[in-house]
């Protein structure tokens, strides 16, 4: 009999449970859904659930957002992003433009798109003038942004990639040795279109419960559930707690598009620092569509905390699950979603970002 | 930004396809769905105006449950 999230809870709170569990989720939609749902108030106590790097705004380089602000100052180009990233401030004095909005206030030509077929559209509108698609995202934006390379986008498109892979930081936190977590719930839609296989080796080679969930309280508890499971009777594998969507190998279209359009590279996650093979950057054969071809650098390297958090912001111990958002000391105060000062205020996956809408104290 | 909607698909048109979901329509790109035969009435999971999964309707939500049924069964036979 298929279960629904009452019996599920009823399972869990069957099990005999280790004193503290902490189950990590890396993706800002698990996070939503478990605060929106009020999960951790019906969980046993020992269950804690952390959430981890499952937010792009809030790990994509502060390097990458001064270049997108900088271009679309000085070039004469029509700037486009996904909505998230124009509220996400860079390190800068307060004198100084300091995020995308700000830019777009002293009337440089930035449009926030909810899709690249947008950025399509506007480029094709305005032939004359360079469109430049500021692209950050985890691999569910990035398989699409690949798509629309390889169906063919017009002359004057630019991407500025700034993609981000998810297993690497989970990969990176378990070989850290101090990885924080003993369970994993691994994304949803990331598995949607890379297929699940990607999350195995947390499992098997790192002996972490791993279960794959997606946005219902039926599924997020059936992964909770799963990995508890695994937990108790030390048996541990890659369950698939979401497989209306989640099939084996993914989505085999986008992934070919991904192949043939972008590489793997080590990449810059701000304030974390470099994860070998975590971000995505053109082909050379798309080296004509290539912002960081096409434009100069504006890489400023007298600038203070250049790839940093903002100053006092603990958003990079709130990505890596080390703390929760309430442990940091600007939570609230000076910090809030009206006036942010780090990404994880700004984003909608932004964990303090939910757990301030959503009243979530620890 | 991970998030995808599940929208039913009332059109199609190419590589486009026109979809709904709570009474609103949109226009959704079927660019990355070459692998999967579609028609009108599936749901597919839309995320940034692309389609990037067809959706299966599934009963069981976790290997656990299959894995219980099956000692059940075999119980039962032993009895
Ligand atoms: S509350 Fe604000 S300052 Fe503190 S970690 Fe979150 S975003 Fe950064």
């Amino acid at each position: 009999m298929p279960l629904n999230a009452k019996t599920w809870l009823k399972e869990i709170n069957s099990l005999t449970l280790p004193d503290k569990v902490k189950i990590m989720n890396v993706c800002g939609g698990h996070e939503r859904s478990i605060t929106q749902a009020g999960l951790r108030s019906v969980l046993p106590k020992s269950v804690h659930l952390i959430p981890g790097p499952g937010c792009p705004v809030c790990v994509c380089p502060e390097e990458d957002i001064y270049e997108a602000i900088q271009l679309a100052l000085k070039e004469s180009v029509t700037l486009v992003a996904f909505g998230d990233m124009l509220r996400v401030p860079v390190n800068l004095p307060r004198h100084e433009i300091r995020s995308l909005e700000q830019a777009r206030s002293a009337s440089a030509d930035i449009r926030p798109i909810a899709s690249p077929t947008e950025a399509v559209l506007i480029a094709k509108n305005n032939k004359e003038k360079p469109v430049v698609f500021f692209a950050a995202g985890f691999e569910t934006t990035i398989l699409p942004v690949a798509s629309m390379l390889a169906e063919g986008v017009p002359d004057n498109l630019f991407v500025l990639m700034s993609g981000r892979l998810t297993w690497p930081a989970v990969a990176m936190l378990l070989e850290s040795g101090e990885p924080g977590f003993d369970a994993l719930v691994a994304p949803g839609h990331v598995s949607t279109v890379m297929g699940p296989e990607e999350w195995t080796f947390v499992a098997e080679k790192h002996h972490i419960p791993t279960a794959v969930a997606g946005f219902s309280s039926t599924s997020l508890l059936a992964a909770f559930y799963s990995t508890l499971r695994q937990l108790i009777e030390k048996k541990y594998f890659l369950d698939n707690c979401y497989p209306e969507v989640v099939h084996k190998g993914g989505n085999p279209t986008g992934k070919q598009y991904l192949e043939n359009v972008l590489k793997v590279v080590d990449a810059n996650w701000r304030g974390v620092g470099i994860i070998p093979n975590s971000g995505f950057a053109l082909k050379e054969k798309y080296a004509s569509h290539d912002a960081r071809v096409r434009f100069p650098s504006y890489a400023d390297n007298s600038r203070q905390r250049i790839g940093e958090m903002p100053a006092g912001c603990d958003c990079a111990k709130v990505v890596l699950g080390k703390i929760y958002p309430n442990e940091c000391k600007l939570f609230g105060k000076t910090c809030t979603p009206r006036e942010p000062i780090g990404p994880c205020m700004v984003s909608d996956e932004g964990a303090c970002r939910i757990w301030w809408a959503n009243r979530q104290r620890h | 930004m991970c998030l995808g909607i599940p929208m039913q698909i009332k059109e199609i048109n190419g590589y486009n396809a026109r979809c709904e979901a709570k009474g609103v329509e949109r226009e959704v790109s079927l660019f990355m769905m070459q692998h999967e035969s579609l028609e009108i009435g599936d749901y597919v999971l839309v995320h940034v105006g692309y389609a990037i999964q067809k959706i299966m309707p599934q009963d069981y939500h976790s290997t656990w449950e299959l894995y219980d049924e099956v000692l059940e069964g075999e119980k039962s036979e032993r009895v």
